[in-house]
């Protein structure tokens, strides 16, 4: 449904978005995340056809989004990161414009439809200067969905709304994709790892990594990071027997217990209890903390930014 | 098609604003001011009214005017963000810029089309030379457009309807003086070229006395169609940036 192959902007000299190949399939949620400024936006812009790419190319739904534009266009559903609208226009009126614009067939009823799905229907005849933030957020996606498009886009869309509404929001991105291939970019890593079927993760205009949330995590995951809290010694003892266990890469001494990240592909858990055990202390706790794709693309990101 | 669809949210928007009517007011107040001065000085000194008194009391007051009308017609749409969505719709930007001059123009003809009832005050005191009105009419119709479409350049140009209003009110005023400033250039060469930019040099001699002359047609035409062609490529420029 989106083909992106070798996808380039630049301005002047400054290159917003570098090179991406990915594709997003036929119902597929696909997550772009990525610090701002990282290039997502403009990727998204070179999507709906808003600006032409510098280099390499698009297409949606098979149609290339320079090209073919107009095609590519209407098969494209976009909700832009502030939501743009005519203050002055009612809900209906202003859903009907862009229905109209875009082609949709049977533009009435489409309206209708799409303002029930939006929980709009009972504000239909309301000025748009009086809706609220979260309802403004659904006015957008209303425009975005009314023409039924095979493909759509929206850039952030749940910045700035209460976090009620923020699940309800990613509730209604993730039921897009039943329908819709949807690609949707956030800065917020917990969000893209519960709605994302695939996310990818690009930085400074790369993608410097993708996957699936679950199977990121454990590619990317460098090793295990354990707490463990021991009893029947003092600190500098426990210290030195932790210090004889091989396969940990760091250790850190917290208010309660301790902190051991491993090293890659190492698992000291049985050492560790066994030989906990023959010195006579005991072992009061020890458990697994999860790495989340946030420490992941904390690091990634931040790998980037030490080798600049 | 879609000039159509960007024409009809235009004219709904005029129809349902506030600004709107208050310039059509002061369209109206200010051509029934002139008439009815007009009307009393003739019957005073037993002369016959110009019946294009309306029209060329507007040459001056659409310098004025079309800034006002069209100077949100695209500068809002770059502040509020509407111009993305615009630019990301299935239409291409000479439909966007075509529909929303159209718009702007046809608010006009509507107020131009309620002052055609001074014309029928006038017939009932005197017999006019519909003739002399109907070529009159013409011309300022042409004239607006031009103002209109000068305006909506502006817009284009800039997301702050303060500026793009303010330098269509510079532009058109030069364009209004020029033929003044024609008749005082020592230089017959430069006068004439700057009489020839003029918009009263070809509106005056002409239609203001029911003459239509196919060089002032073209001229007028000419800068509505200049002025579309500039705005189409600003909004692409947009697309650059």
């Amino acid at each position: 449904m989106i083909e992106v192959e070798q996808l380039t902007k630049r301005y002047g000299t400054f290159t917003a978005v570098d090179h991406i190949t990915f594709k997003a399939k036929k119902g597929e949620v696909v997550g772009l995340l990525g610090p701002n400024g990282a290039g997502k936006t403009t990727t998204m812009r070179m999507l709906t056809g808003f600006m032409p790419p510098t280099e390499g190319t698009a297409s949606i739904a098979g149609y290339d989004v320079y090209d073919d534009s107009m095609e590519a266009r209407r098969n494209v559903g976009y909700m832009p990161e502030r939501i743009p609208v005519y203050p002055d226009m009612t809900v209906k009126a202003y859903v009907m414009f862009w229905a109209r614009l875009r082609g949709a067939r049977r533009p009435a009823s489409r309206v209708d439809e799409v303002l029930q799905r939006v929980q709009l229907h009972d504000r239909r005849s309301t000025l748009i200067r009086h809706l609220s933030k979260g309802m403004r957020q659904r006015l957008g996606l209303a425009q975005a969905l009314v023409h039924d498009p095979p493909v759509v886009i929206l850039d952030e869309p749940t910045i700035g709304i209460d976090p009620k509404q923020v699940i309800e929001v990613r509730e209604t991105v993730r039921r897009l994709g039943e329908q819709h291939t949807v690609l949707f970019s956030t800065h917020i890593l917990s969000e893209a790892e519960q709605v994302c079927d695939r996310v990818l993760i690009i930085d400074k205009g790369h993608i410097i990594a993708q996957g699936k949330p679950g199977e990121l995590r454990d590619k990317l995951q460098s090793g295990m990071t354990l707490h463990v809290q021991i009893g029947g010694a003092n600190d500098a003892s426990i210290r030195k027997l932790l210090e004889s266990i091989s396969g940990i890469a760091h250790l850190e001494k917290q208010r309660a217990g301790w902190l051991i990240k491993t090293q890659r592909g190492a698992d000291p858990r049985a050492e560790l209890s066994s030989r906990i055990a023959k010195v006579g202390y005991t072992l009061l706790e020890m458990r697994q903390e999860g790495a989340s794709l946030e420490s992941i693309f904390l690091e990634l990101v931040g790998k980037d930014e030490d080798g600049a | 098609m879609s000039t159509w669809i960007v024409l009809r949210r235009e004219i709904a928007h005029y129809a349902g604003s506030p600004f709107a009517y208050l310039i059509g007011f002061a369209f109206l107040f200010f051509t029934g001011l002139v008439f009815a001065d007009e009307l009393q000085t003739s019957a005073v000194a037993q002369t016959i009214t110009n019946p294009a008194v309306i029209p060329s009391v507007l040459s001056l007051l659409m310098v004025f005017i079309a800034p006002l009308l069209t100077m949100r017609l695209l500068a809002e749409e770059r502040r509020e963000g509407t111009l993305e969505l615009l630019l990301t719709a299935p239409v291409t930007d000479g439909a966007i810029v075509i529909g929303k001059f159209l718009g702007a123009w046809s608010y006009y003809t509507v107020l131009l089309l309620i002052t055609l009832a001074y014309q029928i005050v006038l017939s009932v005191v005197t017999l006019p030379d519909f003739g002399h009105t109907i070529g009159a009419y013409i011309g300022i119709w042409l004239y607006g457009g031009a103002t209109l479409a000068v305006g909506l350049f502006f817009s284009s140009l800039t997301e702050n309807q303060i500026v793009a209003a303010f330098f269509s009110l510079i532009t058109l005023l030069i364009l209004w003086l020029a033929d003044g400033a024609g008749r005082v250039i020592g230089n017959i060469d430069i006068a004439r070229i700057v009489r020839v930019l003029s918009l009263q040099a070809h509106y005056a001699p002409s239609f203001g006395f029911g003459l239509l002359k196919m060089e002032d047609i073209a001229f007028f035409l000419g800068i509505i169609f200049i002025m579309l062609f500039l705005s189409i490529r600003a909004l692409e420029s947009t697309r650059w940036r």
